[in-house]
């Protein structure tokens, strides 16, 4: 599936396939938005994570699915518990010094389960760009659109 | 994504300052008043940071304006550069978001005894000594790790904890603002993902617009005031602009967690859920506030350990002791903070919470909590500029006291999104341009530094303008940097 970094314009190939999931970031005066859109909430919430590590991440494709995490989430609100992920994927960025390439996500009542592939950061490989200091809540939305789900959120960088 | 624009009422108030009136929106408690001129007035116009001077005019307890600084630009609920003052008396909130993510975020400097001549033709080694030694980049550790009891004592007492391990002076912390600790910090409020970021990165720049500049003085406007701070033409300084790390992050993010369902539990609307609040006279309030104040006294115990380090390098590099260099703190002001103060509001005296969002405290000659060596000029407000312009010193007026709760701008204020730098800077070599106009850039990515070049910022020498002109805070002294090193 397509993969855009750093442009609010869509490929060709994402209006043939409305539902594919993908993500993009757009621009946001001091900040960074990630904009996710699939065709399940499983699959938008592993896309937005995508979104957030290609941010953190300047080589996203660098980051090998060495290991396997496990997150579970507690949230009845979709925008929320898409916040509450995220930042779950940024403190074990920030604290456990990990990087994730692959996302299993299940949103259930009351929350989701998800794994999570990646490996420890090597700074040899991985180029840290950006420093993500939070998720935010600024415009933050998880809605249906047309056949499949739309994800916006702002990072603070 | 298209930018879009403000389109409400601005009304001039005077050749400084511009009113959104309080029938803008019903529920502003207050008008909105945004000092810029106009020249930067068009700028304030181009993003939504007037609708979060209103918004803010929504929350309970606001005394006299919802107020921004000329480098306004939009931030989390509150803008950038934004400010008010609240009544707990009167069922005054506090809020996160005007304090920002990066808690005491701040900016120091350091004079020396150095001149340009001296340090002109090594600038290059130098800013590579400094580059090589100094943490930075992002989520980057450092060598000074506190955990348990050693981190929650820094909490409790910022720089004077540092001060016990022989790494402050008592003339540092007498020259920070606060004496570099708010008291009533609450170290077991801080949350253990909170702790678990800040036990490596204390003493560590960071990254985004944060760095450490080595500058000369390249323009004294105010002799008196300058000599004062041991400031001259042509003399060498270093300024250092970081905040609270991942430990400050984290106490933000947590505290907007809390706050979720509190407005609605005292009965708040707010027209921007980022606006999230509790009365300063509440648990959940005083549970924000004891926990801003520990990050808070970890952001100056970082620039101390920042400052620290700066002297060591310096003092192996020139061969001499920091000291007979005469390194000495000139100040350290705090740029994202909320402090509880004592304002004259319609001549009555109230203490309020005063919210500084990229907004710096200004307070004048005289006033007791300016430092003996300044209480006849005022305190010293370090504006750093961006990467290929100035940085500016000013003191505090007595308009500050009047028009803005004691407060002033913090810098030059972004116009230019991150991305749009980044891709303005495309196929450019920054470093070679900044080298160009005599400016030596060590960045630790390419990116940190297309996405901090000089165009995306307004000009901080328009924005300092208007505050000299609005009487809140005068020109001291225009630094101009020579080398700079960033995460």
């Amino acid at each position: 599936m397509p993969r855009l970094n750093e442009t609010h314009l869509l490929p060709t190939a994402h209006c043939l396939l409305p539902t594919a999931p993908v993500y993009e970031t757009f621009e946001h005066t001091a900040d960074i938005g990630i904009r996710a859109r699939a065709g399940t909430l499983n699959e938008l919430f592993a896309d937005a994570a995508r979104g957030l590590f290609s941010v953190i991440v300047g080589n996203p494709e660098s980051i090998r699915p060495v290991q396997d995490f496990s997150f579970r989430v507690q949230g009845d609100r979709h925008d929320e518990l898409l916040l509450d992920w995220l930042d779950e994927l940024l403190y074990a960025f920030a604290a456990r010094r990990l990087v994730f390439c692959d996302f299993d996500v299940r949103v259930e009542a009351g929350g989701l389960n998800a794994t999570a592939q990646g490996e420890p950061i090597d700074p040899q490989r991985h180029h840290l760009d950006v420093e993500v200091k939070a998720i935010t809540y600024h415009r933050l939305k998880v809605q249906q659109e047309g056949d499949g789900w739309l994800a916006e959120v702002i990072v603070d960088v | 994504m298209p930018k879009e624009g403000f389109h409400g009422p601005l009304e001039r108030i005077d050749e400084c300052s511009w009113r959104i009136p309080s029938r803008y929106k019903p529920g502003m408690r207050v008008e909105g008043r945004i000092f810029a001129d106009d020249r930067l007035v068009a700028q304030v116009r181009s993003d939504q940071s007037p609708e979060q001077v209103a918004n803010v005019a929504f929350l309970p307890g606001i005394q006299m304006a919802s107020l921004a600084m000329p480098d306004i630009h939009w931030g989390y609920g509150f803008c950038i550069g934004g400010v008010c003052a609240t009544d707990p008396a009167e069922g005054g909130v506090v809020s996160p978001g005007g304090v920002g993510y990066d808690i005491n975020c701040g900016v120091r400097l350091i004079r020396t005894n150095l001149d340009q001549k001296d340090v002109g033709p090594r600038i290059k080694e130098l800013t590579e000594a400094l580059f090589r030694r100094i943490p930075a980049g992002v989520g980057t550790g450092g060598p000074y790790l506190y955990g348990g009891k050693e981190l929650k004592r820094l909490l409790a007492e910022g720089v004077g904890f540092l001060r016990s391990l022989g790494l402050a002076t008592e003339s540092d912390i007498e020259h920070t603002e606060a004496g570099g600790c708010l008291p009533d910090a609450q170290p077991d409020l801080v949350s253990q993902r909170a702790l678990q970021r800040g036990s490596d990165q204390c003493g560590t720049l960071g990254s985004g617009n944060h760095f450490l500049e080595v500058q000369v003085v390249d323009e004294v406007c105010d002799e008196q005031a300058a000599r004062v701070m041991g400031l001259r033409q042509g003399g060498i300084c270093v300024m250092i602009h970081s905040g609270s790390r991942g430990l400050g992050y984290q106490v933000c993010d947590d505290a907007l967690r809390e706050l979720r369902n509190v407005p609605a539990k005292y009965g708040i609307q707010l027209p921007d859920r980022q606006l999230a609040c509790a009365p300063v006279d509440s648990p959940e309030g005083q549970e924000y506030l004891g926990a801003m104040r520990a990050a808070a006294n970890y952001a100056w115990a970082n620039r101390q350990l920042l400052m620290w380090q700066t002297r060591e390098v310096f003092a192996e590099f020139f061969g001499a002791s920091w000291e007979s260099l005469q390194m000495s703190l000139v100040y350290d002001v705090a740029h994202n903070i909320a402090k509880i103060e004592e304002h004259v509001i319609d001549g009555v005296r109230k203490t309020v919470c005063v919210h500084r969002k990229g907004a710096t405290r200004a307070f004048p000659a005289g006033h007791p909590e300016v430092p003996e060596r300044y209480r006849r000029i005022g305190q010293p407000v370090i504006i750093p500029g961006d990467m290929g312009r100035a940085s500016w010193v000013l003191v505090g007026q007595p308009g500050s006291m009047e028009r803005s709760f004691g407060t002033t701008c913090h810098g030059a204020g972004r116009v230019m999104s991150r991305t749009a730098a980044i891709a303005d800077a495309k196929g450019r070599r920054i470093d070679r341009e900044l080298a160009e106009q005599g400016i030596i850039a060590r960045a630790r990515s390419w990116k940190g530094l297309a996405e901090e070049q000089p165009a995306a910022y307004k000009d901080v020498s328009m924005v300092v303008d208007v505050v000299h002109r609005a009487g809140l805070a005068s020109k001291v002294a225009r630094l101009r940097p020579l080398g700079v090193i960033k995460g």
